[in-house]
């Protein structure tokens, strides 16, 4: 007989609500914090509002229109246009579309790479575990800037990839180092867990255990990680193409965008021209920083609230 | 500690290897002579390029041609760099004493400013004050440095007229007077701020949350307990002890500044190290390119070596 059928309904709701699961009770915390929700209501924003840009506006980017360059904000070019002429709203959401998807992907390649190399170290332990350390930790010595400009030009050069994607990748092979520490430090401890013992035990291979049970158990942690790395490849992307090293300067980026104000005239008096992509920029890794440690706070079993 | 220190010292010997093989290897991959600088990269004719491979050794197996450019660089032949027409080593010497300057500017001052601002903080934990200085490090943590860097040139230089947006020293002023050394300060002070206010947001954090952790300590206590001044609790007793690990992040420092010195003197045109670096990405110049990227590396190594050393120094427990 269950005996759960006996007790009352108002009993049987609070037991149900008693064992909530990770991600529900991190969902009912993380919407408490009123900044982390903004910010993640900003960023969705500001994601779509990049990605549906075809839509929005009808402006080519490209076009080069000499009858109106340098022009103030106004009614038909609302941020105004710039030294060629080009729309700065228009390039604004397409440059945010070229940073976002920068950021995004590289992120998701970041924390794929880095959770597989820190997963099988820390399951497998003893001299896999020795070298794949031993090379993360190598490739974290590696000054990063230094080494994203030098082989970003090299694979530029190389012209088989084109610029957006040449940075992707280069960030995807210099920046899994952290992941991979990060992850396996938490299956080191996690691994020493009963349940893997016992799916070890009635012969689950170690690449069902890691991917099965090991993996989301310290799915959090990739989150949150995750979610510092996209704030720094935008970051990284934006500042490389500023200085003239990232994506080409025919794609617009937020980064491109602001390479304007290097020259003091639009610095000094063509205010719209810089002011939203730099804008764009601190808003989105402000809210980033925001949500991510909403999401860390959530996480985290120790904070009640 | 001689003996950590010594094995400390030993296991750079890997990496060093390691960081060599990768820097030749990148080098390799660069189109034209990245190694000496010796092949004119306008002239495209087969034959001439062919002849100069055979002459420079390129067509050496790859072991001798690594062995050759390790010794090379050891004595110090980095090659020629196709812009500047001269030695490698001297473009870089040159331009060395005005990065290793802003670098030490930003130093001074992301220690100065972190250690008064993380004292008051630490002290007066939960006031207006702390909270203004806890948002201001927010500021500087989150807000990618070339951003502020603009709006600082913007107001500083520009609406206001204080300071200088860019190069190292005003034309023309005489090497040695006052009035030159007082150029280049000026001329510093903006990159220098930028340079290191990450630092000094991170290293303030750091400094306030160390000094409420020691206040909570049994030592203070019993400062309390005989009568110790409030003001002599906190600038001997936690200080003290506050300020060691502070001591260990200088290490990191060099790393942060490298990847920082390229960005920053980049936008004030600055003529260090960083600037000379990307230059030379755009323009191609490849023998530059690869000297600085592993002297960055060394200099990044070294960093790493400093911190663990100073970790020793500060904390006797760490004996591995």
């Amino acid at each position: 007989m269950e005996p759960a059928l006996n007790t009352p309904s108002s009993d049987r709701d609070e037991m149900e609500r008693k064992f909530d699961s990770t991600w529900t009770i991190a969902r009912k915390k993380f919407f408490k914090r009123k900044l982390a929700v903004i910010s993640l209501l900003f960023l969705l924003f500001i994601i779509t509002l990049s990605f549906l840009a075809p839509y929005i506006t009808s402006e080519d980017i490209s076009r080069i229109d000499m009858a109106n360059i340098n022009q103030e904000p106004s009614n038909e070019h609302w941020f105004g246009t710039d030294r060629n002429g080009r729309d700065v709203f228009t390039r604004t959401l397409y440059g945010g579309r070229v940073s976002l998807t920068i950021g995004l992907t590289s992120m998701l390649f970041v924390t794929f790479i880095g959770s597989i190399i820190g997963s099988i170290a820390g399951f497998f332990g003893g001299w896999i575990d020795d070298l794949f350390m031993r090379f993360t930790d190598f490739v974290l010595t590696l000054p990063f800037y230094v080494f994203v400009i030098v082989l970003n030009a090299i694979m530029i050069g190389f012209g088989k990839v084109t610029g957006m994607w040449s940075l992707i990748i280069v960030f995807s092979l210099l920046g899994w180092g952290s992941v991979a520490r990060i992850v396996r430090s938490k299956i080191l401890a996690e691994k020493e867990n009963e349940y893997v013992l016992a799916a070890t035990s009635i012969g689950s291979k170690p690449s069902k255990v890691i991917m099965k049970h090991l993996i989301p158990n310290v799915m959090t942690t990739i989150i949150v990680q995750a979610t510092l790395l996209l704030a720094t490849y935008i970051v990284a992307e934006a500042g490389l193409s500023f200085i003239g090293v990232g994506v080409p300067p025919e794609i617009p980026s937020w980064g491109n965008m602001l390479m304007e104000a290097r020259q003091t005239d639009a610095l000094q008096n063509k205010l719209w021209i810089w002011i939203p992509p730099a804008v764009c920029i601190t808003l989105t890794i402000l809210s980033i920083n925001f949500f991510g440690e909403g999401l860390k706070d959530a996480f985290d079993p120790k904070r009640k609230k | 500690m001689l003996a950590y220190t010594l094995r400390r010292l030993f296991s750079m010997i890997p990496l060093l290897i390691l960081v060599s093989v990768v820097v030749f290897s990148l080098a390799h991959l660069m189109p034209g002579d990245p190694f000496s600088g010796e092949i004119d990269p306008n002239n495209t004719s087969t034959d001439y390029i062919e002849e100069m491979r055979e002459k420079l050794g390129y067509n050496d197996p790859i072991t001798v041609q690594y062995k050759r450019w390790v010794t090379n660089f050891v004595q110090g032949d980095l090659g020629k760099s196709t812009t500047y027409k001269k030695p490698v080593l001297d473009v870089i010497v040159e331009r060395l004493p005005n990065t290793i300057f802003l670098a030490l500017a930003a130093l001074i001052i992301t220690y100065i400013l972190a250690f008064i601002l993380g004292m008051y903080s630490g002290r007066k934990p939960y006031t207006v004050g702390d909270n203004l200085i806890a948002t201001f490090n927010y500021t500087g943590i989150a807000i990618p440095q070339y951003i502020i860097a603009i709006v600082a040139i913007y107001f500083f230089a520009f609406q206001l007229g204080w300071l200088p947006s860019n190069g190292s020293v005003t034309p023309g002023l005489e090497e040695g007077t006052f009035a030159y050394w007082n150029d280049r300060m000026l001329h510093v002070i903006l990159p220098a701020i930028t340079l290191g206010l990450f630092s000094t947001a991170s290293y303030t954090q750091f400094l306030r949350n160390d000094i409420i952790q020691n206040s909570e300590m049994d030592y203070v206590r019993s400062a309390r307990a005989r009568g110790t001044s409030e003001s002599h609790i906190y600038n001997q007793h936690i200080l003290r002890n506050s300020i060691i690990p502070l001591v260990t992040f200088f290490g990191f420092d060099l790393a942060t500044l490298i990847g920082g010195a390229i960005i920053t003197e980049t936008i004030f045109t600055y003529p260090g190290i960083g600037m000379l670096f990307i230059d030379s990405v755009n323009t191609r110049d490849y023998p530059v390119v690869m000297s600085l990227t592993l002297l960055f590396s060394l200099l990044t190594l070294v960093g790493n070596l400093v911190s663990d050393l100073l970790y020793g120094v500060v904390d006797p427990r760490i004996r591995y």
